[in-house]
């Protein structure tokens, strides 16, 4: 079974938990024999034929023009990180084509892909719902438009038995890939606009999500609490949405150690500082528990459009130097953080999964997470929380901080699950799913 | 006669760091030794060397009738030890002419005049004796930080002892309808008052190279020229006192050498001393040359020279500068109760005022004047960097 897929993240192309949780699925499907072309949003016209397990660590690269991958194949890199750069992985791939080109683009898609008799009203509705919502010149936007346009070639000459797309800016690349293949699509819903935004959020994004769900074959959502969304807000079929919940990724023989920064309780809040996360909703509750803990440290890990207003409000509150930023962490700064921390706290207002709470709890970190999240679904030895309930939450944890053995035991507690918490399971439930449509498709194909 | 009275202002601080989070708890040094070389021995090239020098030549070339008043921080003191001794040794060497006074103030430049009474007195008491071990000297004036100043302050000066002079900012709203030109007395009558004549004084400092400014550029013969006039109001031949007060970085490092700032200031004692009723004074000879009956003053609320409101906005107004000033004082009364030199004397580097002012978030003219001086990219970050420093001083304690 081979599969051509899209994503926009994956180490060390990461900006989220999006790269972090396709590099163990991932992993696990290639366990599984399941072979995976991925295409990234990279400078360089490139794929990258994943075959066996340790692939997702030394990304084997194809180029799509043969010149270059001779070119390509005869250089010597003196480590990884050179390698990767010459393939230009980074967010923003600068070197994509100019606008000109992508207007001809979905014009193109207009008059070749759509003018085929095989097209029904029904497709042509929802591609023109893709073309007329890819228009502007927001950056993101400009990207997607030029990562779609990439992918026509990809979906032509790679060899692959279905495709599988990750969140919406990669929808219009699997939708393209299907009309152009007639092979199934399976889209993957990692976050929604409603998630991201912490609101309705942008009326272009709700429409690409909609069109690449409803022309999907299957929708893989990370829990039941998207599963509803789906439904609920985007009217997605309930037969053709899987659930799959994400794990979290142990790195071989890592050693989960503890070293303290601050002497007294500390308590984190790691993630980015944005309305969905609600990181003022933190804020509050480290007011609250101040009062009565003086000696507790409150950090803030992190970056996103809230810092501004954060900080000036934790001033404003006059919380002294109890309520800490770190700005933006690297992988080996969010471990520092990690062991150095009692108590993390996720109070999001929409969190379709969150695999963050997981890494804080293979620490021993006793977790509170909110109850509008996708990972209070999978794990027993957290605590649970709405978000909104401020009092709860400072309750929990002056009660954490007056009983330190019941907090160590949770923290066991959870350190433990955590590593029950396997990619292999995803995996055999991605598996299942591509089976059904791989069936379904021969079934039609009769 | 109008005697004019040059004080500079000699200060710099120990920048912090940018301390981070995961640096706390771990012994590292909070300030940043390589940003504040750099800063040292800059401002040293192009200005305190090269100014001294002049200073040292008018002199000379003057015989006692040109005359300077400096007030030096402690933490200037140190970092000319650290990181440029040249420039102590050129200070000292002024100071031996007996031209040049020496003006007492918080070793610290801090604001413990306004949140710690015996913090307050502490640093005063450490820079009289730091002036007496470097310079041998002994201060009869005194300055608080930025020219804060508010009857209180006065009481607590004269507390201190030893002290008859006090220099601040001819503020307008106190001032009133009386000329800054005039010494007067505290509201106790204890002290003889000096007030900045602000206009002429930021003529020099801040509009000095400014093209927008309708008087540009400044030569010596229209600065004289105003200073003429002032002389003209006064019919009873009381003696006055112009008081150029300013940073001392001015020369060369505010104003660039291209400016024409060092011209100006080597042929202005010509003119000033080529006219009989105009010469030169230290603030400390106000007691002898005030030939009237001074008038007190009123200062309820504090006053600065800093910015347009001349008062302590600039370093306490917004959220970010409360929480850290009072976070800092609630600290520090526990840093002395340990008695560990090292941390007080680490702790009092996060006195100076400088900190605060880096967090200033007014805009408009001022908001560029904070900027200029800032080490760091927003106050926001400055913030941040001085919340991390006393969390680790903290963390330090127990």
């Amino acid at each position: 079974m081979k599969v051509l897929m899209f994503t926009w993240e994956f180490p060390p192309l990461i900006a989220g938990g999006l790269g972090m949780a396709c590099y163990g699925m991932v992993k696990a499907m290639l366990a599984q024999g399941i072979k995976v072309d991925l295409v990234l949003p990279t400078k360089e016209m490139v794929y990258f034929p994943l075959r066996k397990e340790s692939d997702v660590d030394s990304l084997p690269v194809v180029f799509m023009d043969p010149v270059l991958q001779n070119d390509f194949s005869n250089r010597v890199f003196s480590d990884p990180v050179e390698r990767l750069k010459y393939i230009g992985v980074s967010t923003s791939p600068e070197s994509y084509h100019t606008i000109g080109d992508i207007k001809s683009f979905v014009s193109r898609v207009e008059t070749e892909y759509l003018s085929h008799n095989d097209t029904n009203k029904e497709e042509y509705n929802l591609w023109q719902q893709i073309t007329s919502n890819l228009e502007g010149d927001n950056d993101f936007i400009l990207k997607v438009q030029e990562f779609t346009q990439r992918s026509e070639r990809f979906a032509k000459e790679l060899d692959y038995d279905l495709i599988h797309a990750h969140d919406w800016l990669t929808y219009p690349s699997g939708m393209l890939a299907r009309k152009l293949s007639g092979k199934p699509l399976v889209v993957h819903i990692h976050a929604t606009e409603f998630d991201r935004a912490g609101g309705p959020g942008n009326p272009q994004v709700h429409n690409i999500e909609h069109a690449g769900m409803t022309y999907a074959d299957r929708v893989i959502a990370v829990s039941k609490y998207t599963a509803q969304m789906i439904v609920s807000r985007y009217k997605i079929d309930t037969a053709k949405v899987r659930i799959v919940h994400n794990a979290f990724t142990l790195e071989e023989n890592r050693v989960f150690t503890r070293e303290r920064l601050f002497k007294g309780p500390t308590i984190l809040f790691l993630g980015r500082l944005t309305l969905q996360k609600g990181p003022d909703y933190y804020l509050d509750v480290a007011k609250m528990v101040l009062e009565k803990h003086p000696q507790a440290t409150f950090i803030m890990a992190g970056t996103g459009d809230m810092a501004r207003q954060l900080l000036r409000r934790s001033a404003k509150l006059g919380l002294k130097n109890r309520f800490l930023f770190t700005g933006f962490l690297n992988r080996q700064q969010v471990e520092t953080i990690l062991q150095a921390s009692d108590i993390y706290m996720l109070p999001s207002v929409s969190e379709p999964f969150g695999i963050s709470p997981l890494e804080a709890m293979a620490f021993g970190v006793t977790s509170i997470i909110s109850k509008q999240s996708g990972v209070s679904e999978v794990v027993h030895n957290a605590y649970k929380v709405d978000y909104w309930d401020v009092q709860l939450m400072a309750d929990t944890i002056n009660n954490l901080i007056e009983n330190p053995d019941k907090r160590i035991t949770m923290g066991y507690r959870g350190m433990k699950e955590v590593n029950q918490i396997r990619w292999t399971e995803a995996a055999d439930k991605i598996h299942k799913v591509y089976s059904e449509v791989l069936s379904q498709h021969t079934k039609s194909q009769e | 006669m109008l005697n004019i009275v040059f004080y500079f202002q000699v200060h710099q601080p120990f920048r912090l760091r940018h301390v981070n989070v995961l640096d706390i708890g771990k012994d590292l040094d909070l300030f940043d030794d390589k940003l504040n070389a750099e800063v040292m021995r800059k401002v040293a090239q192009k200005c305190y060397l090269p100014t001294n020098k002049l200073l040292l030549e008018l002199i000379d070339k003057y015989e006692g009738k040109f005359k300077v008043a400096f007030s030096i921080t402690g933490t200037a003191i140190e970092q000319f030890k650290l990181y440029s001794p040249e420039t102590l040794e050129s200070f000292k060497q002024l100071v031996r002419t007996g031209c040049v006074e020496m003006i007492g103030e918080t070793y610290y430049h801090s604001l413990a005049a306004l949140y710690d009474t015996n913090e307050f007195l502490d640093q005063v008491m450490m820079h009289r004796r730091l002036m007496m071990d470097e310079f041998g000297v002994h201060t009869t004036t005194f300055r608080n930080t930025e020219l804060i100043y508010k009857d209180t302050i006065g009481d607590l000066v004269f507390e201190a002892g030893g002290f008859d002079t006090i220099l601040t900012e001819g503020v307008d709203r106190i001032l009133q309808w009386r000329s800054p030109l005039y010494a007067y007395k505290n509201y106790r009558k204890n002290l003889n008052m000096l007030l900045k004549y602000y206009k002429l004084s930021d003529d020099i400092a801040f509009r000095f190279s400014n093209r927008d400014w309708p008087d540009y550029p400044l030569t010596v013969d229209k600065f004289i020229h105003w200073i003429e006039q002032l002389t003209l109001a006064e019919q009873k031949e009381r003696n006055l006192f112009l008081n150029l007060f300013m940073d001392y970085e001015t020369f060369g490092e505010h104003q660039w050498a291209e400016t024409g700032i060092f011209d100006f200031m080597r042929h202005f004692p010509d003119e000033v001393l080529k006219r009989p009723h105009l010469g030169f004074a230290n603030p400390s000879q106000v007691r002898q040359w005030a030939n009237y009956q001074q008038e007190s003053l009123t200062f309820p609320e504090p006053v600065s020279w800093a910015d347009e409101q001349r008062d302590i906005s600039a370093w306490v107004e917004n959220d970010m500068q409360k929480n850290a000033i009072n976070t800092y004082y609630e600290l520090f009364s526990k840093v002395k109760a340990t008695h560990n030199e090292e941390l007080i004397c680490m702790a009092r580097r996060l006195s100076t005022s400088d900190h605060f002012y880096y967090m200033c978030t007014k805009y408009f003219q001022d908001g560029d004047v904070h900027k200029y001086f800032s080490p760091y990219d927003s106050p926001d970050q400055a913030y941040i960097y001085y919340i991390n420093a006393l969390a680790d001083l903290e963390e330090r304690m127990l």
